[in-house]
């Protein structure tokens, strides 16, 4: 029987998840639950309905399928077979640079999957690179990554209790993942931080996670991905609430770039040039 | 002053002409050309005769007059001389076909097709500038007076008679600039200033009647080129610029006589002067890339006017590529919607044509709106022959509904086909019928000059051009392939709703709260550019259908007739025709853009998804079906950023592309200046093929560039 899982969207030219022209496939579910998330509606490994009612027309009959935009279905079960597909499409672009990037969610908690998609991929000469937090256990790690060109990971923070209360997951699960991904699989690592002002927007924080990126045989760059509030209405929509953070000034972006600087080279802020 | 100081104040000036034509002529749904305002107080007065300006004696009879009558422009900032303002053929487009030559027996297919016949038009092929260039204004009079002479034939000297006028008339406008130069030089105190005026009273006494010798000389000599085929009838066809000039930069480099600063700002005025469709770059008739370093050059002048201007860069795969990334790096640093590109594997189906040889297909340049056309030797008419695909569906549609038979796909396509093959038949005899007339209607005496046979044989070029390939281009591409994917999911597939209940939302154009729903439940349905949807398929059907109802139709020799997509800017006028359509589309609202799909074709709008969908519907001969790209200029700022355009450029002309337009665009800036269009009134933007100033479009054009912005983003 077919590998499948459920995928909360497949975005083509994506821009901003690896280098090159890239297919990003979100696979939903995921085991931690940050504050901050900017997908919410990849949290939940189930199906789930978005609802915006300033698009509702009233014509009372939504249960036979809203066209509207008001009730708007997340989430849908494909066959990896449906998945490669669609990644095929773009495959006379990716060129040397691009091709697909595995996101969610957390795919490593459906690490069969991943490492059959990617490896389907690798079979098709296309370019692999996955994302994720990490926090699974080394197996679903193990197997989820094996087939990837670029893993790029989050360490969110450094403080131990912040982090296992704010994203509930424990840090030292994910950095030791992190350095066996580089040191033993050998794998390019490119480590990010969303900087969440109020939690982890601080020096010292940073330049301890970026310290820690110093340490990492395969690093390719550390990246400062500034917070935006984007998956506040979102979550709204999912009839659930999410904190509103503040938005990071770019002030604070170059003084945590610059302290992080300090630590490691090849910084970088959310893929811009500096 | 230094030369970017004096193009920062011609620009400052630009803008300012903008402002003071819009409130002379209003809005202006066209290119911006680089008119200036006429002065208070100018009228031309046609002399006409049987309603309008018929024939070769009438039209040079008023020509001379208008070319007298016109004012005349120098700046002393610039360094070539001359503007048009107005255009003679203005004064013929109320009533531009005489009734003594009747086509009313065409004209209710014409209109039941909602088509743009191409009978009576004008211009829209591109002359040789070599042949201008070798003869001068003077060789070029000769010519005609060798050819009057050795032709003698009573038929032809109504002809000849009115080139010669034509030739005297030109050079007559250019002497009348010589005096104004001379004054403004007396009267000049900055040094650097009176430089350059003595250079444009040199250029320009030489030219009058000499070939131009140097490089100011031959832009000069194109400037008035551009500018008196403009004042005749719009001509807007430029050459292969980095060619055509390159012999005389580099003898005036190695003479020591120019250098590239200089060379910069003379090749920006000639920019400014006019926005003639030029091409730069792509490879020879063996394929060798024709970059130079004055490629380059071009480029930089286009940067330094840094306003509206359409060069064309056509890619091929042995392209310089630091040549190429200079190209894409330009539209994202100046965002001014160029240049375009144009892609040398599709337009080489060209050759699939009759007796169109592989160096012909390659000197096919681009130099217009989304057209391409061979220098003195072919008669295309491109861009002026359209059909609305949108209305022949709804035609073909409204049959099925109401001829009592079979409702169905099958029925549908073979309805469609039906139309679309009566459309083109009426089209064709519509040319024939053009080809018989035009010289005796409005010949074409500027670009005749400059065309090969003309003058030799004493004939219009609608009568003795070499190749007479006209384009015919669909419009509504993505309205019609979305409404048969609607249909086919919708009614066929999930049996929402009849092929009779379809019809009954579309004749109330989706009433109520019912009939919304109704439109949206059509709307949402697999659309072209989706990727491998429904409406993709649908697409690639009427492409291969409408390729194959014009390649097959039996045209008499030597014209043949040539399948492209595109609306140009008649998005709004086509779409004003059309009911509602089964795409859950409003009645009377605008059809879709060129060969673009429908706003809001995919959720993530991905450019890939259309590069490919756009190049699975090329015609296949060699006449465009343009990609139109709306980019974030964030983008460029990023990582990699100008690569990933680079890649969908060359993918898309790997495919089979044949043209790609882009806008780069600030969001905030867009939406701004849509609210208040004088809030920004440099921002340039490309609609269709041509660029112009966002401000002088009228807002439903605005509306038509922000929703495939949106779209982009």
């Amino acid at each position: 029987m077919s590998l499948s899982a459920t995928i909360t969207d497949i975005q083509r030219f994506s821009v901003h998840d690896g280098p090159g022209i890239r297919t990003t496939v979100f696979v939903k579910g995921c085991n931690m639950h940050c504050t901050w998330c900017h997908n919410p509606e990849t949290l939940s490994f189930e199906p789930q309905t978005f609802f915006y009612p300033d698009l509702c027309i009233g014509c009372g009959l939504c249960d036979e399928g809203c066209y509207a935009g008001a009730k708007v279905d997340c989430g849908k079960e494909m066959t990896l077979e449906e998945v490669l597909a669609v990644i095929l499409e773009d495959k006379p672009y990716y060129g040397q640079e691009g091709g697909v990037t595995l996101s969610g969610g957390e795919p490593t908690c459906r690490p069969e999957f991943s490492g059959a998609l990617l490896a389907a991929c690798k079979r098709e000469g296309i370019g692999t690179a996955i994302e994720t937090n990490m926090s699974t256990p080394w197996k679903n790690i193990l197997e989820s990554v094996r087939h990837a060109d670029l893993v790029m990971c989050d360490l969110k923070d450094a403080d131990e209790e912040r982090h296992l209360r704010l994203t509930g997951a424990r840090i030292e699960i994910i950095r030791e993942n992190i350095r066996r991904v580089s040191s033993e699989l050998g794998k390019p690592v490119l480590l990010r931080t969303p900087i969440i002002p109020g939690v982890n927007a601080d020096v010292e924080t940073i330049s301890q996670i970026a310290a820690f990126a110093a340490t990492l045989p395969t690093l390719v760059a550390y990246e400062l991905l500034p917070y935006h509030p984007l998956g506040v209405d979102k979550a709204r929509a999912l009839g659930t609430e999410a904190i509103r953070y503040e938005k990071p000034s770019l002030d604070l972006i170059h003084t945590l770039a610059s302290a992080a600087g300090k630590q490691v080279n090849r910084v970088r802020v959310a893929g811009i040039k500096r | 002053m230094t030369y970017q100081e004096r193009m920062k104040a011609l620009r400052a000036k630009k803008i300012a002409d903008t402002k003071a034509k819009m409130t002379q002529q209003g809005y202006m749904d066209a290119d911006d050309y680089g008119t200036v305002p006429l002065p208070e107080g100018y009228h031309f007065e046609p002399t006409k005769k049987d309603g309008g300006i018929f024939g070769p004696a009438a039209c040079i009879e008023n020509y001379e007059r208008f070319m007298e009558n016109h004012p005349i422009y120098v700046d002393p900032l610039e360094i070539l001389a001359g503007r048009w303002r107005d255009r003679f053929d203005k004064y013929r487009e109320d009533f531009p076909w005489p009734d003594y030559f009747s086509y009313d027996h065409l004209k209710p297919l014409q209109e039941l097709y909602d088509t743009n016949p191409g009978i009576a038009k004008w211009a829209h092929f591109a002359a040789d500038y070599s042949i201008g260039m070798r003869l001068g204004w003077g060789g070029l009079l000769q010519k005609v007076r060798r050819y009057r002479a050795l032709n003698r034939d009573p038929e032809k000297e109504v002809f000849y008679d009115a080139e010669e006028r034509t030739v005297l008339a030109i050079q007559g406008f250019i002497a009348r600039h010589i005096p104004e130069i001379e004054r403004l030089l007396a009267s000049e105190t900055r040094p650097e200033i009176q430089a350059t005026l003595r250079d444009m009273l040199e250029a320009n006494k030489n030219i009058i009647d000499k070939p131009p010798a140097t490089f100011l000389e031959a832009c000069q000599w194109m400037a008035w080129f551009a500018t008196v085929s403009r004042m005749y009838n719009r001509d807007g066809a430029g050459c292969q610029l980095d060619v055509m000039l390159l012999p005389y930069y580099e003898r005036d480099k190695k003479a020591g006589i120019l250098d590239d600063e200089k060379a910069k700002f003379i090749i920006a005025n000639l920019l400014l002067v006019d926005t003639h469709y030029y091409q730069l770059s792509g490879p020879d008739v063996e394929g060798n890339d024709m970059t130079s370093p004055l490629s380059y050059l071009i480029l930089e002048a286009g940067r330094m006017l840094d306003a509206s201007c359409n060069l064309t860069v056509r890619w091929h795969e042995n392209m310089d590529e630091a040549f190429f990334r200079k190209a894409v790096e330009t539209i994202f640093q100046d965002r001014r919607g160029w240049p375009r590109f144009s892609g040398d594997l599709g337009l080489m189906n060209y050759t699939k044509n009759k007796g169109i040889t592989k160096e012909i297909a390659r000197s096919r340049y681009a130099v217009g709106c989304h057209w391409m056309s061979v220098p003195g030797r072919e008669y295309s008419l491109n861009d002026t022959i359209k059909i609305n695909v949108a209305k022949l569906f709804m035609v073909a549609f409204d049959e099925m509904m109401t001829g009592g038979g079979e409702k169905s796909m099958d029925e549908l396509t073979r309805l469609i086909r039906k139309h679309m093959e009566i459309a083109v038949d009426t089209i064709a005899k519509g040319l024939l019928f053009h080809m018989e007339h035009q010289h005796k209607i409005f010949p074409e005496l500027v670009m005749n000059l400059m065309m090969q046979g003309t003058i030799e044989r004493g004939e219009n070029i609608s009568q003795c051009a070499e190749l007479f390939t006209f384009g015919i281009d669909g419009a509504g591409l993505g309205t019609v392939a979305d409404s048969m994917a609607a249909i086919e999911a919708r009614v066929v597939d999930e049996k929402k709703l009849t092929f009779d209940e379809l019809n009954a939302w579309l004749q109330n154009d989706f009433e109520g709260v019912m009939g919304e729903r109704i439109r949206l439940m059509l709307a949402s349905s697999p659309r072209y550019c989706g990727g491998n949807t429904l409406g993709d398929k649908w697409a690639k059907w009427l492409s291969v259908t409408w390729a194959d109802v014009i390649k097959s139709y039996p045209m008499p020799e030597p014209a043949q007739i040539i399948p492209g997509w595109f609306s140009w800017s008649r998005t709004i006028q086509f779409g004003q025709t059309v009911g509602a359509t089964p795409n859950g589309r409003h009645r009377g609202a605008p059809i879709t853009h060129g060969a673009n799909p429908t706003p809001g074709f995919r959720k993530d709008g991905a450019v890939t998804a259309m590069a490919t969908g756009i190049a699975a519907i090329q015609p296949g001969y060699g006449d465009p079906a343009p990609l139109q790209l709306e980019f974030d200029p964030r983008l460029s700022a990023e990582e990699g950023g100008i690569d990933r355009v680079a890649e969908v450029i060359k993918t898309h002309f790997r495919m089979g592309g044949t043209l790609i337009n882009i806008n780069v665009l600030d969001k905030e800036v867009l939406m701004e200046a849509h609210r208040d269009p004088m809030s920004h009134p440099d921002l340039v933007v490309r609609v269709t093929g041509f660029t112009a100033y966002f401000c002088a479009l009228s807002p439903e054009f605005r509306q038509l560039v922000i929703d495939r912005f949106i779209d982009g983003m």
